[in-house]
C-alpha cells in the first residue's frame, strides 16, 4: 500500500507522529497504542463513533491530557505536552467543537490574545495589531469588520478566527474538532477552501468529523478508531463510504432509506401556532425581530421541519413554543384544538410539550448525576410519595428507557457525563419521553453524535410520529430535514419563505428559500408586504 | 486480586473523610495531656461533651450552609442572621412589653405561620393518595380555602399566645418558635431576590449580611449592648433546658445538631425536594427546562439556611447567657470551611450531608486539641486556615495529580528514533 499523494513535494519528516498512545480513565480503556502520523500539508480525517476514542488522541496532541503512555514526535522532535500552552509552543493549534473566543473581546484581541503585539513593556499596540489581524483574515477570505466584538459575528465567521489564532501563532499542525457542525452550506463550503489552501501552504491538519461527505470532499488520508484501537488508515480517494461505516462501527449499517408515510398521515391538527414572534433584544432595520409572523399546524403523526440557515430563527420558534420567552413573545398557540397559555417550562410540561435542546451538555444533562437522576427529573412527582422518593421507581423507570432506547450503560446509575455523546441525547430523549409529551420538539437531535446512534434517533423519531405525536424538528443537515420531515417551513432571517411538501424537496430549494435575496413563496411575499 | 484490591481502593477512597477523622481523633489521644489522675483528658466525657456542644452552633449553620452550596449558591449572611437570632431571643427572655423585638418579631411570625400553612396543606393534601401525585397548582379551590383558614388560625392562636407572654416575658418554646421563624422569613426574601432577580448569591448575601447586622444591632438601642440573660432572675429558669445536658453526657445543643443533620440528610437524599437541590447545583438550566420551579427551590433552601442560622442564635444565647451583636462574627466562613471539608464542592451537585458532619466534627477536634495543648490562639488561626487548604486538596485529588506531573517531567524521553523492537507501523503501512 502506497500513502497518497500529497498536494505538495512528498516530504520525508512527519509533521507530528504518535506512536503507541495508551490512555485510560479509571477502569476504562480508551486508548491502546494508537499509532497515528501526519505529514506536513496533509489533511488527515480521524473517524470513529462517538466513544471511539478520536477527542481523547487529540486532546493529547493538544496537551489538554497529560497523563498517558507512548510518545509524541514533532518534526521528528520527541516532546513533552503537558499543557496547551507547551502544544502551542510545538506549533500545534486546536479549534474545538465549542469555540474558545473570548466573546466580548473584538477581533483582533481575540487573535493575539496571549501573544499580543507589544509596544513597550506592557502597552498593547492596537494599531499595529489591527493591521496584522486585517493581513491574516485577508488570507482566510474574511469579510466582517476587525473592530468589532467576536459576539456579533455569524458562526462561520468565529471559526475564522480561531484559524488566524492558529495562523498568528505559527500553527503548522491544526486540529480541527467537529468544525462545521454548526455551519450553514455556504459557509462550510468557504471553509473548506481555506483548509486546502493551508494544506497547499504546508500546514498539517487532522479533521475530526462524523459527515462522510466533508471527509470525502477534503481528506488526503483517513484513519479510523474503533473502541480506542486504530482500525485502519486508507488513502481518502480511494476511501468508499460502505468500508469506512464497516471499520467505523465493525458491521453493516443498511443505509436508511426514506419512506413516504405522507399517505398514513392524518389530517387531525395537534399543535396549531399562529402569528408566532419574538422581539429581537438588539434590533436593527434590517432584523426587527427574531421571529416573525410565524404560522404552522402540524397533525397528530406528523414530523413537522422547520429550515433555514443558522440564526434564522428555528431555534428560537422551538423556545417560545416551549414558553421560554414568557414577555417578549407574541402569538397564539393551540393543542388538539384547545387555545393554551405557556408562560414557562412547567406550563409547557403540563400541556404535554416536551423539547430536545441543541445543546444536551448545556441544557439537556445534569452531567454529574446518573442517568436515573436525570431520566426521573421531570417526573419527580409520579416517583415520590409525599415528597419522598419511593425507593426503586428512578432505577426501574431509567431501567426501562435504557431497554427502550438502547442506551449502552453500565447500570442505570451511570453517571451522565461518562457517557459518550450519543448515549447521552438518547437519556436527553428519554427525559422527555417519561413525560409523555404530545407534542415534541427536536432541536438538532443529531448534532455531534455518530452514525449508530444517529440512525436509532431516526427510527426512534418515525415511532413516536406513528403514536400520534406531533413533533417538530429543527436540522442544521439538511439530508436529515428531508430524510425525516412530512413537511418543512423554510426560514429566513426570522420570516417564513416556504413551505414545502415532501415532493419539493431538495437541498437546492430549501437554500434557495433560506438564503438571504432568494426566493420567496407567493403566500408568503404577501405577508411581508403587509408588515 | 487485583479486582479486591481496586475494590478496597475505592472503598478507602470513598471513606477517606471518615479516616482523616480517625487519624485526627488517634492524633487528639496521643496528643492530649494526662491529667494527674492520669485520665486523658481529650478522652474525658466532659471533654467529649464539650466538644459536640461548641460544634453545636457551627453544625447547625453548616447544615443549612450545605444545602444552600449544593445549589452551587452560598450564603454570607448567616453569620449576621446567627446574630440577629441571638439578639431577639436575648430580648424577647429579659424584656417585658412591646419592645423592638417582639414589635418585628410577632407579625413576622404571623405572616410566616400563614404562608407556610397556605403552601403546605394543599400540597400534602394533593398528594395523600398514593401514586397520585398532583402539582400544588392543581389543587382544589376547598383545599386551598382550607390551608388559608389554618393558616390564619395558626397565625391568630400564635399570636394570643406570645403576646399574652409580653408581660411576663418569653418562654423557651415561644422563643424557639419565633426566632427561626423570623429567620425563616429574613432567608426566604433573600432567596427571592436571588431567584427572581437573577443575581448572584454571593452579593446579594454579602449585602444582606451587612443589612441584617444592622438590624441586629439598631435592636439593641442607642448603646447596643450586650444584654446578660440569667435565668432564674431576668429570665426563665426554663432557658436553661438549652445548655443542659441529656443522661449526663449529651449536650442539648448536640442534640439539636444531630437532629438537623438527620431530617436534612434524610430530606436531602430521599425526598424529591433534595433531588431538585441536586439537580440546580448540577446544571441550573437543565433543572428549569425539565419544568422543576427552580426559583421556589432556590427560595426554599435560603429559607432553611436562615431559619437555621437564627436557631443557632437562640442556642448560643444560652450558652453564652447573654445576647450580643457580635455573637455570629466569622459564623458564615466556619461553617463553609466545615462545608468544603466535608467534600462538597462549591460549584454545586456534589457533596452529602454525611460529608459535612464529618467536616463539622474535624473543625470541632481540631480546634479541641489545640486547645488542650494550650497553642496560641493566633497560631490556631494559621493551624486552622492551612487544615481547611489540605483537606480541600486532598478532596479535590489535586495531591495525586502533582505527584503524577512531577514523575512525567522528570521522566527521561528517549531521543533515538523508534525502538528496535517496534515495526513502525508507517513502514508496515507501505
Amino acid at each position: 500500500m502506497s500513502l497518497p499523494d500529497s498536494p505538495s513535494q512528498p516530504p520525508q519528516r512527519l509533521a507530528l507522529e504518535m506512536r503507541q498512545i495508551s490512555k485510560s480513565f479509571g477502569p476504562t480503556q480508551v486508548l491502546r497504542d494508537v499509532d497515528f502520523a501526519l505529514r506536513p500539508g496533509e489533511i488527515h480525517a480521524l473517524m470513529g463513533e462517538n466513544g471511539a476514542g478520536k477527542s481523547t488522541l487529540m486532546k493529547i496532541a493538544g496537551g489538554l491530557i497529560e497523563d498517558f503512555e507512548g510518545q509524541i514526535l514533532v518534526d521528528g522532535q520527541p516532546v513533552h505536552l503537558a499543557s496547551p500552552r507547551d502544544a502551542t509552543r510545538a506549533g500545534i493549534a486546536m479549534i474545538h467543537q465549542e469555540l474558545s473566543l473570548v466573546p466580548e473581546l473584538q477581533v483582533d484581541e481575540n487573535i493575539f490574545l496571549g501573544q499580543e503585539k507589544l509596544q513597550s513593556l506592557f502597552l498593547v499596540d492596537r494599531r499595529n495589531q489591527i493591521q496584522a489581524a486585517r493581513d491574516v483574515l485577508r488570507t482566510l477570505d474574511f469579510q466582517g469588520k476587525v473592530q468589532v466584538p467576536v459576539s456579533q459575528l455569524r458562526v462561520g465567521e468565529q471559526q475564522l478566527i480561531e484559524i488566524a489564532k492558529a495562523l498568528v501563532a505559527k500553527a503548522r499542525i491544526l486540529i480541527m474538532d467537529e468544525a462545521t457542525s454548526a455551519l450553514s452550506i455556504n459557509e462550510t463550503d468557504r471553509l473548506f477552501q481555506v483548509i486546502r489552501r493551508l494544506a497547499e501552504e504546508g500546514v498539517a491538519i487532522v479533521y475530526i468529523s462524523h459527515r462522510m461527505e466533508e471527509v470525502f470532499a477534503l481528506a488526503h488520508t483517513v484513519t479510523v478508531l474503533r473502541d480506542g484501537r486504530r482500525i485502519g488508515t486508507v488513502p481518502g480517494k480511494d476511501a468508499t463510504r460502505r468500508e469506512l461505516i464497516r471499520m467505523m462501527v465493525g458491521r453493516e449499517i443498511q443505509e436508511m432509506l426514506a419512506e413516504d408515510k405522507s399517505a398514513t398521515r392524518t389530517a387531525k391538527p395537534m399543535l396549531e401556532v399562529r402569528n408566532l414572534s419574538l422581539e429581537h433584544p438588539a434590533p436593527t432595520p434590517s432584523r426587527p425581530m427574531l421571529v416573525q409572523d410565524i404560522s404552522f399546524s402540524v397533525g397528530a403523526g406528523e414530523v413537522f421541519g422547520l429550515g433555514g440557515l443558522l440564526g434564522a430563527g428555528r431555534t428560537e420558534v422551538l423556545q417560545v413554543l416551549y414558553g421560554l420567552h414568557p414577555g417578549t413573545s407574541d402569538g397564539n398557540i393551540w393543542i388538539e384544538g384547545k387555545p393554551v397559555q405557556i408562560l414557562g417550562p412547567v406550563q409547557a410540561k403540563a400541556r404535554g410539550i416536551a423539547l430536545v435542546t441543541e445543546d444536551r451538555k448545556r441544557d439537556g444533562l445534569v452531567l454529574s448525576a446518573g442517568i436515573d437522576r436525570n431520566i426521573g427529573l421531570p417526573v419527580m412527582r409520579t416517583l415520590t410519595h409525599l415528597g419522598i422518593v419511593l425507593p426503586g421507581k428512578e432505577k426501574e423507570l431509567a431501567t426501562s428507557i435504557i431497554r427502550q432506547l438502547n442506551i449502552h450503560a453500565r447500570d442505570p446509575e451511570q453517571v451522565t457525563g461518562s457517557l459518550s455523546g450519543g448515549n447521552q441525547q438518547k437519556v436527553v430523549v428519554g427525559k422527555c419521553l417519561v413525560t409523555k409529551p404530545r407534542v415534541f420538539l427536536l432541536d438538532e437531535p443529531t448534532r455531534g453524535i455518530d452514525v449508530g446512534a444517529k440512525a436509532e434517533i431516526y427510527r426512534l423519531i418515525g415511532q413516536l410520529a406513528d403514536q400520534g405525536l406531533a413533533i417538530v424538528l429543527v436540522s442544521s443537515e439538511l439530508p436529515e430535514l428531508m430524510l425525516l420531515c412530512d413537511r418543512i417551513l423554510v426560514l429566513r432571517e426570522g420570516r417564513p419563505t416556504a413551505l414545502l411538501d415532501r415532493s419539493e424537496f431538495s437541498q437546492e430549494t430549501i437554500l434557495e428559500y433560506a438564503s438571504p435575496g432568494g426566493a420567496i413563496q407567493p403566500e408568503f411575499l404577501k405577508l411581508e408586504t403587509t408588515v | 486480586m487485583k479486582g479486591i484490591g481496586t475494590a478496597a481502593g475505592n472503598f478507602l477512597l470513598k471513606t477517606k473523610l471518615f479516616w482523616g477523622l480517625a487519624v485526627l481523633y488517634g492524633a487528639g489521644i496521643v496528643l492530649s495531656p494526662v491529667n494527674r489522675k492520669g485520665v486523658n483528658i481529650f478522652l474525658e466525657p466532659g471533654n467529649q461533651a464539650d466538644v459536640l456542644r461548641q460544634v453545636s452552633n457551627n453544625g447547625i449553620i453548616a447544615v443549612g450552609m450545605t444545602l444552600v452550596i449544593l445549589t452551587g449558591g452560598i450564603d454570607l449572611s448567616v453569620g449576621s442572621m446567627m446574630a440577629l437570632g441571638c439578639m431577639l431571643c436575648a430580648m424577647l427572655l429579659t424584656l417585658t412589653g412591646w419592645t423592638a423585638a417582639s414589635v418585628t418579631s410577632i407579625p413576622i411570625l404571623a405572616i410566616v405561620s400563614v404562608f407556610l400553612c397556605s403552601y403546605l396543606v394543599p400540597l400534602v393534601a394533593t398528594n395523600l393518595r398514593r401514586g397520585s401525585a398532583r402539582p400544588v397548582e392543581q389543587a382544589g379551590m376547598t383545599t386551598r380555602l382550607l390551608g388559608l383558614v389554618l393558616g390564619v388560625v395558626v397565625a391568630a392562636s400564635l399570636v394570643w399566645w406570645t403576646t399574652s407572654q409580653l408581660q411576663t416575658k418569653f418562654g423557651v418554646l415561644s422563643v424557639l418558635i419565633t426566632v427561626p421563624a423570623v429567620g425563616l422569613a429574613i432567608g426566604g426574601l433573600t432567596g427571592l431576590i436571588i431567584s427572581k432577580g437573577r443575581l448572584q448569591p454571593f452579593i446579594v448575601t454579602l449585602a444582606m449580611m451587612v443589612a441584617i447586622l444592622g438590624v441586629a444591632r439598631l435592636l439593641g438601642g442607642e448603646t447596643a449592648a450586650v444584654y446578660p440573660v440569667y435565668t432564674g432572675s431576668n429570665a426563665t429558669d426554663q432557658f436553661d433546658i438549652l445548655r443542659a445536658l441529656v443522661l449526663q453526657v449529651i449536650p442539648v445543643p448536640g442534640i439539636f445538631f444531630l437532629v438537623a443533620v438527620l431530617t436534612f440528610g434524610f430530606i436531602l437524599k430521599y425526598t424529591s425536594f433534595g433531588r431538585y437541590i441536586y439537580a440546580i447545583g448540577g446544571n441550573e438550566q437543565a433543572a428549569r427546562l425539565a419544568g422543576i420551579r427552580v426559583d421556589q427551590i432556590k427560595t426554599a433552601v435560603y429559607a432553611i439556611a436562615g431559619m437555621l442560622a437564627s436557631l443557632a442564635g437562640v442556642l448560643y444565647t444560652a450558652q453564652y447567657r447573654q445576647g450580643k451583636p457580635d455573637a455570629g462574627t466569622g459564623a458564615e466562613l466556619d461553617a463553609i470551611a466545615a462545608v468544603v471539608i466535608g467534600g462538597t464542592n462549591l460549584m454545586g451537585g456534589k457533596g452529602s450531608m454525611t460529608g459535612t458532619f464529618v467536616g463539622v466534627l474535624i473543625f470541632g477536634f481540631l480546634t479541641n486539641i489545640l486547645l488542650l495543648k494550650n497553642i496560641n490562639s493566633n497560631i490556631q488561626f494559621v493551624l486552622k486556615g492551612a487544615i481547611i487548604l489540605a483537606a480541600v486538596l486532598l478532596q479535590e485529588g489535586q495531591i495525586g495529580l502533582w505527584w503524577k506531573r512531577l514523575r512525567a517531567r522528570t521522566k527521561k524521553v528517549s531521543t533515538d528514533g523508534p525502538r528496535k523492537d517496534e515495526v513502525h507501523f508507517l513502514q508496515k503501512l507501505r
